[in-house]
């Protein structure tokens, strides 16, 4: 009996630690994810594809030779540009436009249709990863982890802090979440919302663009279907932390996160992606406002 | 007082809130059958959620809401017009994409062809109970003066023609008490005028009405009796004068 | 006309026939009714699984040569499996409807419906005992072939003919929905759900029927497909394949049951087509990925330049009435009517 504890033990504690660095992962993808939507009242199905997308820059980078931080900025900085670029050149003009919500879902499925068959057409089928140096190994409390993971773990919890000082304590985090509860009235109190909605794009661009690096980081190889596979996992993170509320995607990210993980090592590794399907499907006919949120009931979209 | 003798719809102790804030909070009144009802009160007072709970858009906590002798409370909002309690919207709410006839045909009791097997049947089924619906729809227009405007999509009318197309269709589905929810808000005086006197016509035909509204003159000229609310409960109810002495009300409004 | 290109032509026809008639259920779904399901590939790969599974009969097990695994199975005669592949589809919608439909945003909704899309297909190609996983079924015998010996040629055309004949009687459906009353009180619930409740219509009810009638014909346009291919997968009806059939009902015309007939024709069938004609360029698979680029873009442009398609939705005018009648009270006075 001893022996069977310390035998669930030792899968558990390190699935843990798994758990912590895909943690880690969806709640930078997740906060993004969520950004999005609070501020400007968009489900940005293309969310996991731009991921990708920045996952091929970065991949670039790397193999030109640059270090791997390098790498982390460009992906960082071309996820910001492409997502103010995208809601700026075809989101906002359809919004004003007055498209209906659901064809605005349509617009965004057919932007993650054609940057996701962009980059097969670019790089085809193939499998590719980030060149880096040979990750150390880190032991910490029964769990192992490679330098590479850790250093995840801590850009995490950089953005993560980073985020929240930005919207508790600055004009523009107010800004931001007056523009997401209500545009209209925040336009009237004298705030730039055209600015703040590309200033959330940027960041959450940016956060999108890092997710994505530090995604195929954490595996052994990518493809152009990587980030949007992920996309439910980033969706389940947002729904059940109340989806526009960032600090809800940081909770759901860690039960999600772990949950995946602990399934993983206790059931079987098929099933951890089921974790996230299931939890995704239960909290949308359960509860959709997820655990932190009401769901915003307005019809239009920030523009 | 009105006289209890023809009262078409009542309403008991109705509480209903949202968070924390307690909109209606106790709300009685009743509404009686050939006349035109006003609802009164300062912005808050909850007249728009009593008129959602009587609609069955809203449920509420506690209370009843009687019709005809029959408790309607907490029905859904189709069930409650299909007893005959038809409601217009502040906001509009035609229907954009058909024509202004359609959306007239759309509110057409008892149609023939809505169900499956009906439209199953074919065009010569339903075809006789549609061209009836058609006539009354254009004397409606024809009364309404947008006869011209048949053919025209609801989206593409301008606000005052919107709010006379939700008059008319509200209309056409044959209520026994309309609800409106500030009919007028919104919209030229001239076009208020031609509305009042709608409705004055409508009353004078023995239509129930049961109207929030926040003009006073205009109060004045076609309700009676009156109910003023504040703070989610009823204050006073009764005509216009009546309720005009009440210390309560003036308290409420602060006005001299 | 020589044999290649008969065959060629025959083959066309019949998977026009196949995205007409699922457009048509979309179309019901979304151009009428207003529902966003983007798991519509679901009910038109449930279509096909019965009836493959009700053609091929009960799975042999592999120490008899079998190689396939599945559930159920019978050998019933043409056109029972197609009908039971309808009752399916509808079964299924009815069945999703009491979930997916409720009063959730559009765009939430939709999303609902993506992520059931992912994980029926993940459910079918990990259950190997379900529907054969990741390889699918093949060998479903063809309809009507061993009762009639023609020549493979004839058999395409008598095919085509077959498919023809149910287009005709789902079109029968779709015309008499969307013209009689009920397409009206449909579309009224698409335009604005609170207004048609207040109007006494029971919203829930009409999108829960709408939303079966487009189930059950997803799955009779399954059935015909998986008759003639005789093959069905996972690979079949990945996701996109529901965004192709949005494309080209939005290509069309959206609400407009002659309209998606052109959006069909135009999007998975001429354009697919299309590229069957140009040279191999580039490494394998870079053409097909240029073509869901272009699909993508084509939906994006015609939502910015022709939101309402090809063959919009009608107006619909009604005739003047022949002779006056004298003006009736429109009010209903007597109480308790």
């Amino acid at each position: 009996m001893a022996a069977c504890g310390v035998a669930a033990v030792s899968t558990l504690v390190p699935a843990i630690g798994f758990g912590v660095v895909t943690a880690s992962i969806l709640a930078v993808a997740g906060v993004g994810f969520t950004l999005q939507f609070g501020v400007t009242n968009i489900l940005n199905l293309a969310y996991g594809d731009i991921m990708t997308a920045a996952a091929f820059v970065a991949y670039l980078v790397t193999a030109a030779g640059a270090s791997v931080w390098l790498a982390l900025a460009a992906g960082a900085a071309f996820g910001a540009v492409f997502s103010v670029a995208l809601n700026r050149g075809l989101y906002t003009p359809f919004v004003r436009r007055g498209i209906r919500l659901f064809g605005m879902i349509i617009v965004t499925i057919a932007v993650s249709l054609i940057v996701q068959n962009g980059l097969l057409a670019i790089f085809g089928a193939n499998f590719f990863s980030l060149r880096m140096a040979r990750p150390a190994s880190v032991h910490i409390a029964g769990m192992v982890f490679t330098s590479v993971q850790l250093a995840i773990i801590g850009i995490a919890i950089t953005a993560m802090l980073l985020i929240h000082l930005l919207l508790r304590y600055t004009k523009l985090g107010k800004a931001m979440r007056a523009t997401a509860t209500d545009p209209e009235l925040a336009r009237n109190c004298g705030i730039a919302t055209d600015r703040v909605i590309d200033l959330a794009w940027a960041i959450s661009g940016a956060l999108c663009g890092l997710a994505g690096v530090i995604l195929v980081m954490n595996v052994t190889a990518f493809t152009d279907t990587t980030g949007s596979t992920f996309l439910i996992p980033i969706v389940a993170v947002a729904v059940l932390g109340g989806i526009g509320q960032p600090h809800g995607a940081m909770l759901g990210a860690l039960v999600i996160g772990i949950a995946s993980e602990l399934a993983a090592a206790i059931i079987s590794p098929d099933y951890k992606d089921v974790v996230a399907f299931v939890i995704l499907v239960i909290v949308l006919l359960a509860r959709p406002q997820g655990i932190l949120s009401e769901i915003a009931t307005r019809k239009e979209v920030a523009a | 007082m009105s006289t209890p003798a023809d009262v078409i719809l009542e309403v008991a102790d109705l509480r209903r809130q949202f968070g924390g804030v307690r909109a209606v909070n106790g709300a009685s009144f009743t509404v009686p059958a050939g006349k035109i009802t006003g609802v009164i009160g300062p912005n808050g007072a909850g007249k728009s959620t009593v008129l959602n709970i009587i609609a069955g858009a809203l449920k509420p906590e506690a209370g009843t809401v009687s019709y005809q002798g029959r408790d309607i409370t907490g029905l859904p909002s189709y069930k409650v017009a299909r007893q005959g309690i038809i409601r217009t919207f502040q906001l509009s709410s035609e229907f954009a994409a058909l024509t202004v006839l359609e959306n007239l045909l759309v509110a057409a009791p008892a149609q023939r062809g809505e169900k499956l097997w009906q439209a199953a049947l074919g065009k010569q089924y339903w075809r006789s109970s549609e061209q009836a619906s058609v006539e009354r729809a254009r004397e409606l227009l024809a009364r309404f003066e947008m006869a011209a405007k048949e053919d025209e999509y609801a989206g593409n009318l301008s606000g005052g023609q919107k709010r006379l197309l939700e008059l008319m269709r509200g209309l056409m589905a044959g209520p026994t008490l309309l609800l409106l929810d500030e009919p007028m808000a919104g919209v030229s005086p001239s076009l208020a005028r031609r509305i009042e006197q709608h409705l004055l016509d409508l009353s004078g035909e023995g239509l129930t009405m049961l109207m929030i509204e926040h003009e006073l003159a205009v109060v004045e000229r076609l309700c009676d009796p009156v109910v003023v609310m504040a703070q989610g409960r009823v204050i006073s109810q009764g005509s216009m004068a009546e309720v005009r002495g009440d210390q309560e009300v003036l308290d409420a409004y602060l006005i001299g | 006309m020589s044999l290649a290109w008969q065959f060629y032509i025959s083959t066309v026809l019949v998977y026009l026939g196949v995205d007409v008639i699922a457009c048509w259920g979309l179309n019901l779904q979304f151009g009428v009714a207003g529902l966003v399901n983007f798991a519509y590939i679901v009910f038109q790969a449930a279509g096909a699984y019965t009836a493959a599974v009700l053609t091929l009969g009960p799975a042999k097990p592999a120490r008899l040569g079998g190689f396939q695994q599945y559930v159920g199975g019978a050998h019933w005669p043409f056109p029972l499996p197609i009908l039971a592949a309808g009752l399916v589809g509808g079964g299924l919608a009815a069945v999703m409807g009491s979930f997916a439909i409720r009063r959730l945003r559009s765009d939430y909704e939709a999303m609902v419906m993506l992520v059931v899309s992912l994980i029926a297909t993940s459910v079918a190609s990990n259950q190997v005992g379900l529907v054969n996983g990741p390889n699918g079924l093949a060998l479903v015998p063809k309809p009507l072939a061993s009762l009639v010996n023609l020549s493979p040629v004839d058999y395409q055309w008598l095919f085509v003919g077959l498919t023809a004949a149910v287009c005709l009687c789902v079109y029968w459906l779709v015309h008499v929905v969307t013209s009689a009353p009920l397409g009206r009180t449909l579309r009224a619930v698409r335009d604005n759900e609170q207004a048609a409740a207040a109007l006494g219509k029971n919203v829930t009810g009409l999108r829960m029927l709408a939303f079966v009638l487009g189930g059950v014909i997803a799955g009779i346009s399954g059935a015909i497909l998986v008759e003639f291919t005789s093959a069905w997968s996972p690979g079949s009806w990945l996701y996109p394949e529901t965004f192709v059939y949005f494309t080209a009902v939005i290509v069309g015309g959206s609400g407009n049951n002659l309209g998606v007939m052109v959006g069909a024709l135009l999007v998975p069938v001429g354009f697919l087509e299309a590229t069957r004609f140009l040279p191999q360029f580039g490494p394998p698979g870079f053409i097909d990925a240029l073509q869901w680029i272009v699909v993508g873009l084509l939906a994006l442009t015609f939502l910015w330049f022709w939101p309402r398609g090809v063959i919009p939705e009608r107006r619909r005018r009604f005739p003047p009435v022949a002779e006056a009648r004298a003006p009736r009270s429109l009010i209903r006075t007597r109480i308790g009517r």
